[in-house]
């Protein structure tokens, strides 16, 4: 009840009255020129670091006298796994557009992002100042909580990770004793049982509310998946060229069947 | 120059000085849309309930910005760390994309060439990621809300698909530990949801993190254990 004479009060905000006397509420500031711009540095350092990373380790590959065929080819099968999570993001940016505006939502998934946290944790700024993410109407105040409340909570996996990695790869290099061989045994193992984690995660589902375990449409995704898989691993084992397809098939394929059969739920 | 020492010497260094410097400006960039908010727009929090916000989140992810990086690690190696946590979207994303890199070139994970592709998959990956999502933002909410919910329902099968896919991918070459690792995880995410953990605070919030970096460290153990003699002997002990 506080919170409805707080939305009265607050949507007249006193920033309106600098744009020639019109009231410029939460979403019009989310959206504006100023933001896209603030948003867009940080998106361009992404992008910055990328290109960065990229140019210096394909010198790299050239410098060892790796073939660039090769490094082309990965980029290309990078490239074509990359198209299906990505559109998976951009339609979690739906919800976000709606309740933090475009740049931020832009700029969220983009650095440090994923979307159940960014939802989550502007949530959470929110509520604080009385404003439901998604039902009420933004406040210019709420939309500062939601931001600040994202970027300070999502800070710490960069800032842990930035400053750990050189220290988790001395460790790495102890157990190893910088052997390549053993390395590869670690990373794979660290691979698959990281695959296995993922897919475990979509197997098992449970519903709270009834208390008991559930057959889940994502359990159905997850086992198809891993069944056209099989199929064009087979397929095209002499076939280079349709190999590079294989994840790509299997993944859009699945999502199509289990979105057609009637199974799970 | 051999290729260990000119990747241990020359390239590693200097990504991790550019790793480092990147990480801390992306840091202080990312509350630059703070600042304008708050100097263009007058538009503040307020002060007095932003650390009970914070706090809210850090009980609920805290635990994670730990534990994702040392579960990741030996998945992303120390160059994927840095541009995977400023990137975000890493399992869903960067790691499919540099394993995949480095299947279509049969790289070894682990070696320097596997190490290199892996870093060029994941850079592919983060600009296409931010430019589809650039085209999106654009086309704005007004094309994006125009998608029947049957499509951006299927859309929610893609990434259960994408990681069965991979499992079949990676542990076709080993299927007895692809299979002990997942049996392992069913059996870890059954115990978590039938309250064989409930002694853990629920903030701990153990589904998220538990299984993934159990079963990444088990997997390793095991893999040392069972296979002392690859490699240097004497440094078969952890």
């Amino acid at each position: 009840m506080g919170s409805e004479i707080y939305k009265t009060t607050k949507t007249n905000y006193v920033i309106g009255e600098r744009e020639r006397g019109t009231i410029m509420d939460a979403m019009q500031i989310a959206n504006s020129i100023p933001m896209w711009i603030a948003c867009a540095i940080p998106v361009g350092l992404i992008i910055f670091q990328a290109i960065l990373f990229l140019n210096k380790s394909r010198q790299a590959c050239a410098d060892i006298g790796y073939p660039d065929e090769k490094v082309k080819q990965a980029m290309k099968s990078a490239a074509i796994t990359s198209i299906g999570p990505s559109l998976v993001i951009l339609s979690g940016m739906l919800s976000l557009l709606i309740t933090v505006g475009g740049p931020v939502g832009w700029m969220r998934l983009s650095l440090i992002g994923s979307v159940m946290f960014e939802s989550l944790a502007a949530g959470m700024g929110t509520q604080q100042v009385g404003v439901t993410l998604g039902t009420d109407p933004m406040t210019p105040t709420a939309l500062a909580m939601a931001v600040w409340t994202m970027v300070l909570c999502s800070i710490g996996w960069v800032i842990f990770a930035t400053f750990s990695a050189s220290r988790m790869e001395k460790v790495q290099h102890k157990i190893t004793g910088g052997n390549t061989k053993r390395m590869a045994l670690i990373s794979g193992a660290a691979l698959i049982g990281c695959f296995a984690s993922f897919v475990a995660s979509h197997l098992v589902k449970f519903n709270k509310e009834v208390g008991s375990f559930y057959f889940a449409k994502s359990a159905v995704a997850a086992i198809l998946g891993a069944l056209i898989m099989f199929i064009m691993m087979k397929v095209s084992a002499k076939n280079k060229k349709l190999a590079e397809w294989n994840l790509f098939i299997a993944m859009v394929g699945a999502m199509i069947l289990t979105a057609i059969l009637p199974i799970g739920q | 120059m051999n290729k260990k020492d000119y990747y241990e010497n020359e390239y590693m260094p200097k990504m991790h000085r550019y790793g480092k410097i990147i990480g801390v400006l992306g840091v202080l960039a990312a509350f630059i849309p703070c600042i304008v908010l708050a100097v263009v727009f007058g538009a503040v929090p307020e002060w007095g309930k932003l650390p009970a916000a914070f706090l809210t989140g850090a009980a609920t992810f805290g635990f994670l910005w730990f534990m994702e990086p040392i579960g990741y690690f030996n998945v992303l190696g120390p160059v994927g760390t840095y541009m995977a946590f400023l990137s975000g979207n890493i399992s869903n994303m960067r790691v499919p994309c540099a394993s995949m890199a480095q299947v279509s070139v049969d790289a070894e994970p682990g070696s320097e060439e596997g190490s290199l592709i892996a870093t060029i998959g994941m850079a592919i990956s983060v600009l296409i990621n931010v430019s589809v999502l650039t085209v999106g933002v654009i086309l704005g909410s007004v094309i994006l809300s125009k998608l029947p919910p049957s499509v951006t329902g299927a859309l929610g099968f893609l990434l259960p698909a994408l990681f069965g896919a991979l499992l079949m991918q990676f542990g076709l070459k080993d299927v007895k530990f692809a299979l002990g690792m997942l049996a392992y995880c069913i059996i870890l995410y059954i115990l978590i949801y039938i309250g064989a953990f409930s002694w853990v605070p629920p903030q701990f919030s153990l589904s998220n993190w538990l299984p993934i970096i159990s079963a990444v460290f088990l997997g390793i153990a095991f893999k040392l254990l069972t296979n002392k003699d690859v490699g240097k002997e004497d440094a078969a002990k952890e």
